[in-house]
């Protein structure tokens, strides 16, 4: 069982690679949905649940300050994923959620999965998922504005309103996001960059008043990854200029970074930009639950699109443990708070960076 | 700390010292303190085992559940869980809901009519959502897939066997105490039907969770409701708390919640596993006071014995305290000296009775455990533990029984005068005033008597104790002994013409005119344990025939059918509507009746409320009443809506009768019915409200029946009609007429098993008694046998001497005890019995029981008296002891 859930999250995860396109077939070998070009998305509607579709997840990170005390600095990841059976007839709902104190250094995080029915589950036509006591709901359709209440256990607990400061973006050309070389491996990704966050948040006991940012995926897939990719790194940056940079690389078993890898800039006006880009590693942390060696300082090159000017940004975590040790997935990822700084030195924004397929056991 | 020293020096040189000396009797004086301690030690580690076998099976899998919501009668639609769940928003909290079953092995052909095989509980949980617990992810591994494929198709292998192993059918996973290998698939009596569940494995289990009972069985939930036809429903919710701050908190805001949503309790009710596990205690805490009081009995005769030993070795050893007295000794140490000495037979008794009683628990915790089963819940008791308290408490009561029987003797020995205690020939103490005293033996009676008016103890969860009614019994037994002692020279006065039979029964019958203090004590012991064993024969020959009759007044059916996998108090296995009316449609049965009962938590008590086909009832199996209904309106399903019929135990437990009014929750809401007749009931301590089933069913929404009785058409054979149906629904029980009375009465003899067997210890710790009296009588009057003998008395006629000694003894505590006996009779019959459970039972001796009981205690008698005489007979006159 414990592979098996690897297997949803890797499967899940893995939808968010960017691929070359085809002409998709409307439907899998397996009979679940491919997305189609052309689609016409509607909203509410294409905030909720899209049952012929095979992986499914919303994914929420963020950052929030004390309004009374902003040193009291904490980072956020709430994801809610729902996955089809090989048959289509049932599904599963996994969900993820983890914070980090960025003051102590404590990181808390907590797995659930449920069938659905009254515990878990996705309304059709409307946001408004849920996996026991945390949920994410569309509280104003017209307003867009989010109801995000999360947790860990009784340690920490959120209630969080979140409003689009920037328009949703959709990845993708002519709405669908390609996976891969597979005409069947693409996907509906949509994307609020920038969100304001405010609301209360009880830790350890003491409730405060935070407000902060956040990022929110939705992503809507029937595809796989391929079996020469052994993990991917990802990171959604949020800059004080009021762009974001989203960036991912696939990483493959020759140690090679697969092409399907890549960066886009989003406009302050919300719009779209790939860049070309290179990783490197510049300092790493190594998890004393598993061993496993994770990059901890990665500097990122890219284009800016605004000057056109080659651009250095290292991506630092505010935390060195935010690994989410997979006791219930069985698949140890490190995801966690980071700031961005630029070739001088100065802090130019926030960032949440993802961490797969490092730790020793996970097998593909 | 000079004196502690003295003191340890004499208790050595002169205490211990006539122990060691005397093994016989030594042995004998332990024998009793330990078969005295041993018996209680042995009750109360059954007793123990018994309640602590009431396993919360959930456990096993959730951890310690913080709430659960039950509903109060029936079971929960499962619509509330959304509900709960919204209200508490995000509280971080586990809701685990639960469906439970009991099954059981399919019944070998030869067990088919018996009540009482093993037991499976079935508990029906999301196990997908259980996997979020803390306890689950301890357990290291999931329900669901188990490929042991490895390498690069492991993963897609995991996938698959996860899968298949999710969207499979009924499957079981079974305890790792179910046995060594894990069964391809396991047969299973669920309802009326014999099912074949393929086995998915062991129930995961974290390595600090407690151990899983090997009774149990897990299934995924909406397997099991859709098994047992119970789609949408629940039997309870557990909210399992997250870790975290402020717990009691947290735990008490969510009470208040679940409390506030439960419409006062009519909806469901909100408990504790704590408060579970108390109900469970308290349901049963009656019985096992009974017992316990019980098994105090073979104590009670060995504090007589103990006291009478010590007792004769002061007599014997006044020489040696005189001459301590002499030395100067004082008689502050020479009383402590004595008290340290019961104060060691009693730590050394106690402590063979801590092991006596462990070897007792093991076979009576059975017994104790087949009784819990069929009256109160399941249990899964197997054996019975020892801890550091029980030790404590067993060696406690030892020592404690040694110092109370001490005291007197030590008083004795301190205050009589170094003369008087040096003279040779002194007469044999008569005893203490108060073992003489009729005036206080009439008023302790009178007392007791006075106490049986007073009601019994109550306890929140409405079980009773008569405590009145064991005090009376006490103050019987006690007043009883010293007027049976009284009778002693009476006897022998009376018997003077056997004087003239010979020289053995005259000087008999010359030492039993002048009885000793000793004489009386052996008297005393032995008239309470015969009292007491023929007191509980006549309550045990009183249920016999009140049953007897109540079986052959309710059980007025040809065949009587339930599910043969209910085979505890708490079974839930029913018929369902369809293999119902396909058995009450068979071609054989001219008519019916089907009776559907549910457990009710009314006023926070357990009841049951039942419901049948009143028509019937009322045409063809009359109840017998207590109070009879006053008109015929609850007989007719068309008038009897909102009346009932409760049972002679529902009476006395919530303290209604006729005419009065009750507010019962139902799934439909809440009723209010009116008591129209009070009906007697043996089958169930815990009473039972009767509804006419058409009502029951329309509220609880459901056509099964527990169980079902049929009349045959004349001349149809119902051994023929039962073969039939059994080959149909092989899950069922069919009882003929004659094998379920039978059968309901050889359960209401089990369950008096352990308490005989009580009896039969206090009879034998008497009998031994018997024995350490004449021995120690004899060793007073070694002068007189030296001369006996030098006049010519044969070792023979010296052991005759002693056995008719012994016989009158015996005699005159069976006469006392038999007279004892009826007055305890009653007592147990009209106060205890009925203040514990209850019931009204007819008053019947089972003279038969009683005259054996006084023929084998009287000849017993006489045979260990003769064997003490004979040993006496050769005992020299100087003999040290």
């Amino acid at each position: 069982m414990m592979k098996l859930r690897r297997l949803i999250i890797w499967g899940c995860l893995a939808g968010s690679i960017w691929a070359r396109s085809e002409t998709p077939p409307p439907f899998t070998a397996d009979g679940f949905k491919v997305p189609q070009p052309g689609y016409q998305f509607e909203f509410p509607r294409d905030h909720g649940s899209h049952p012929g579709f095979k992986i499914e997840w919303w994914y929420l990170t963020g950052h929030l300050t004390r309004v009374q005390d902003p040193a009291m600095r904490f980072g956020f990841q709430a994801t809610f994923f729902r996955q089809a059976s090989p048959d289509g007839a049932t599904d599963l709902f996994l969900s993820h959620m983890a914070i980090v104190n960025v003051a102590t250094g404590e990181f808390l995080h907590q797995e659930r999965l449920n069938r659905p029915g009254w515990d878990a589950g996705a309304a059709v036509g409307r946001l408004d998922v849920h996996n026991g006591p945390w949920s994410l709901a569309m509280a104003d359709a017209a307003a867009e504005t989010m109801r995000l209440r999360g947790g860990v256990r009784a340690e920490a607990q959120w209630d969080l309103e979140l409003k689009p400061q920037k328009p949703l973006v959709i990845f993708g050309e002519n709405g669908v996001s390609r996976k891969g070389d597979a005409p069947t491996a693409a996907s509906y990704y949509l994307t609020y960059s920038r969100l304001a966050a405010s609301g209360t948040l009880n830790w350890q006991g003491e409730t405060v008043e935070v407000s902060g940012q956040a990022w929110m995926d939705h992503e809507i897939s029937s595809s796989q990854l391929g079996e020469d990719q052994i993990g991917w790194d990802w990171i959604s940056m949020q800059l004080d200029d009021g762009r974001e940079i989203m960036v991912y690389q696939l990483r493959k078993r020759d140690g090679t970074s697969d092409p399907a890898s890549s960066l886009t800039w989003v406009d302050p006006a919300g719009k779209p930009q790939r860049q070309p880009f290179t990783w490197k590693v510049q300092t790493t942390w190594t998890s004393p639950h598993n061993g496993a060696k994770y990059p901890a300082k990665v500097r990122v090159t890219t284009t800016d699109p605004t000057t056109g000017q080659t651009t250095n940004v290292v991506v630092e975590p505010l935390v060195a443990d935010q690994e989410l040790t997979g006791d219930l997935a069985g698949i140890p990822y490190w995801e966690g708070a980071c700031r961005v700084i630029d070739g001088t030195g100065k802090v130019i924004g926030q960032a949440y960076m993802e961490l797969t397929g490092y730790a020793k056991d996970l097998e593909l | 700390m000079k004196r502690l020293s003295i003191l340890f020096l004499l208790l050595r040189r002169c205490g211990l010292r006539h122990w060691r000396y005397e093994p016989g009797s030594t042995a004998l004086l332990l024998a009793i303190v330990a078969l005295g301690v041993g018996v209680f030690v042995a009750i109360r580690l059954a007793n123990e085992a018994a309640v602590a076998s009431f396993t919360r099976f959930t456990e096993t899998l959730t951890g310690q559940s913080d709430w659960l919501v039950q509903a109060p009668v029936g079971a929960l639609p499962e619509s509330v869980l959304p509900e709960i769940r919204a209200e508490l928003g995000a509280r971080p909290v586990h809701l685990v809901p639960v469906l439970q079953a009991t099954g059981s092995p399919p019944a070998a052909p030869d067990e088919t009519d018996r009540f009482g095989r093993p037991s499976y509980t079935i508990l029906g949980v999301d196990l997908l959502g259980v996997s979020n617990l803390a306890q689950q992810l301890a357990a290291g591994r999931g329900y669901f897939g188990n490929s042991s494929q490895r390498g690069a198709e492991a993963a897609s292998a995991e996938t698959a066997s996860f899968w298949t192993s999710f969207q499979s059918g009924p499957q079981v996973w079974l305890s790792p105490r179910w046995g060594d290998s894990l069964p391809q698939e396991i047969e299973v009596v669920l309802d009326e039907r014999v099912l074949a569940l393929p086995v998915a494995g062991w129930i995961p289990v974290a390595p600090d969770a407690p151990a899983v009972p090997p009774n149990l069985m897990v299934m995924d939930l909406p397997q099991l409701q859709h098994l047992t036809g119970r789609e949408g429903q629940i039997d309870r919710i557990e909210l399992v708390l997250e870790s975290g701050p402020r717990p009691n908190e947290r735990r008490q805001e969510i009470r208040q919640i679940l409390e506030r949503l439960s419409a006062e309790g009519t909806r469901w009710i909100v408990s504790s596993p704590e408060s579970e596990r108390s109900t469970a205690n308290t349901m049963t805490r009656a019985f096992r006071l009974n017992l316990t009081v019980l098994s105090l009995i073979a104590l009670l005769v060995g504090l007589y014995l103990i006291f009478q030993a010590l007792d004769g070795a002061v007599v014997r050893r006044r020489g040696e305290i005189a001459v301590l007295r002499s030395l100067g000794v004082e008689t502050g140490m020479i009383r402590t000296l004595w008290w340290l000495e019961s104060a060691t037979i009693g730590l050394a008794g106690g402590g063979l009775g801590i092991g006596l009683g462990w070897l007792g628990a093991q076979g009576a915790v059975r017994a104790v455990g087949q009784t819990v089963n069929a009256l109160y819940f399941e249990t899964t008791v197997q054996a019975a533990g020892l801890t550091v308290a029980d030790v404590g408490l067993g060696l406690s009561l030892g020592v404690i029984s040694g110092l109370f029987a001490g005291w007197w003797p030590a008083r004795a020995a301190s205050r009589t005068p170094p003369a008087q205690l040096l003279q040779r020939g002194l007469a044999p103490a008569k005893g203490s005033r108060v073992l003489r005293s009729v005036p206080l033996a009439v008023g302790m009676i009178a007392v007791g008597v006075a106490l049986t008016f007073l009601p019994a103890w109550r306890f929140e969860s409405g079980g009773r104790f008569p405590v009145a009614g064991y005090a009376a019994a006490f103050l019987w037994i006690f007043g009883g002994g010293v007027l049976s002692a009284w009778l002693l020279p009476h006897a022998a006065r009376a018997l003077g013409w056997w004087g003239r039979a010979g020289p053995a029964a005259t000087l008999a019958l010359s030492h039993l005119r002048r009885p000793s203090g000793r004489h009386r004590l052996a008297v005393a012991a032995l008239h309470c344990a015969v009292g007491m064993t023929a007191g509980m024969a006549i309550l045990v020959g009183s249920f016999d025939f009140t049953v007897k009759n109540w079986v052959q007044r309710s059980l007025q059916a040809d065949l009587y059918l339930s599910s043969s996998g209910a085979q505890s108090a708490n079974a839930r296995n029913m018929i369902r509507a369809e293999a119902a009316d396909d058995i009450v449609g068979h071609p054989a049965v001219v008519a019916s009746s089907g009776l559907v009962a549910y457990p009710l938590t009314l006023r926070q008590q357990q009841t049951l409320l039942t419901g049948t086909d009143m028509a019937t009832l009322r045409e063809r199996s009359p109840l017998p009443w207590v109070d009879e209904p006053r008109d015929q309106a609850v007989f007719e399903t068309a008038t009897n809506e909102g009346l009932g019929l409760v049972s002679e135990s529902f009476t006395e437990r919530f303290e209604v009768g006729r005419g009065d009014r009750l507010e019962v929750p139902t799934p439909s809401g809440v009723k209010r019915i009116t008591i129209a007749g009070v009906f007697a009931d043996y089958g169930n301590e815990r009473g039972a409200l009767m509804l006419d089933r058409v009502h029951v069913n329309r509220w609880f929404d459901s056509e099964n029946v527990t169980n079902l009785s049929l009349w045959l058409k004349p001349g149809m054979d119902a051994e023929t009609v039962r073969a039939d149906l059994l080959q149909q629904h092989p899950g069922l029980a069919v009882y003929p007429n004659a094998v379920l009375r039978a059968e309901v009465l050889r359960i209401f003899r089990q369950t008096f098993a352990i308490t005989y067997a009580l009896e039969v210890i206090g009879v034998g710790v008497a009998v031994m008694g018997l024995a350490l009296t004449l021995t120690s009588v004899l060793l007073d009057r070694r002068d007189e046998l030296t001369t006996l003998r030098a006049i010519g008395f044969k070792h023979r006629e010296i052991a005759r001497a002693t056995a008719i000694e012994g016989a009158t003894v015996a005699a005159a505590a069976v006469a006392g005890g038999t007279a004892l006996s009826l007055a305890l009779g009653w007592l147990l019959i009209y106060v205890v019995n009925k203040q514990s459970f209850g019931w009204t039972l007819g008053f019947a001796i089972p003279w038969a029981q009683l005259g054996a009981l006084a023929v084998v205690v009287v000849l017993t008698g006489a045979g260990v008296s003769w064997g003490v005489g004979r040993w006496g007979a050769d005992l020299p006159a100087d003999r040290e002891e």
